[in-house]
């Protein structure tokens, strides 16, 4: 699965988890999560952690990991993608 | 083992009081026992404690048997609920025992889930969020 095809799922995993009321298309791929952009704290964190185990297999192994992936949808596939491959 | 000092609150409002298993840093699942008065303030008319305690006792049993984080301090809050689900309401005093289980982990925010029992009875069961640290 290519980036392009990957971020979509990103975005819908994002809001379906987070139960945001957003078009997830209208999440930028650079645009940051946390603080500024989406405004997602800690809380949000895990479900994303939980998300990504449940829906693509994937740990995110601790919390330094987590705030680089989890830095913009960008950042969310490509820590996917290396996940993916290794 | 006596709740303080991993508990912010004070008798009313600390509703656990004896860890019943072993507990500390690497706590998976435990059992602590519990008795919710909140002295009147919480009990409704007809003499039982509101649902929202059960999840709160929960809360408190889950960072008593887990026992802090020495980089997020030893205290902790209730910071959400998930499909918490109330089938009794149990009498203000009532003896009761809160199980609990860690099930996911992110820097100072952990998920359990757990149950409320009371002897055999389950009265409420359902899943916490606590954020370790005092804000």
């Amino acid at each position: 699965m290519t980036h392009e095809n990957l971020a979509p799922r990103v975005k819908e995993l994002i809001v379906r988890r987070l139960k945001l009321d957003i078009d997830p298309t209208t999440i930028q791929n650079d645009a940051p999560l946390f603080g500024e952009g989406l405004g997602l704290d800690s809380i949000d964190a895990l479900e994303l952690v939980l998300g990504l185990e449940q829906e693509f297999g994937i740990k995110v192994e601790d919390e330094e990991v987590g705030v680089k992936a989890f830095a913009s949808v960008d950042a969310l596939v490509d820590f996917i993608e290396q996940k993916k491959i290794a | 083992m006596l709740p303080a000092p991993e508990l912010p609150h004070s008798y009313p409002f600390r509703f656990v009081d004896t860890v019943l298993s072993p507990a500390g840093a690497d706590f998976r699942q435990g059992t602590v026992s519990a008795r919710l008065t909140a002295n009147g303030r919480a009990v409704m008319g007809d003499g039982r404690v509101a649902g929202t305690l059960l999840a709160e006792a929960l809360a408190q049993a889950a960072l008593l048997l887990q026992g802090g984080d020495p980089d997020a301090g030893r205290r902790g809050f209730l910071a959400g609920i998930e499909g918490f689900e109330v089938t009794r309401l149990p009498e203000a005093g009532e003896s009761l025992q809160v199980d609990v289980r860690l099930t996911a982990r992110f820097g100072p925010v952990i998920k359990f889930e757990g149950e409320v029992r009371s002897g055999s009875d389950t009265v409420a069961r359902g899943s916490i969020l606590v954020r370790q640290g005092s804000s």
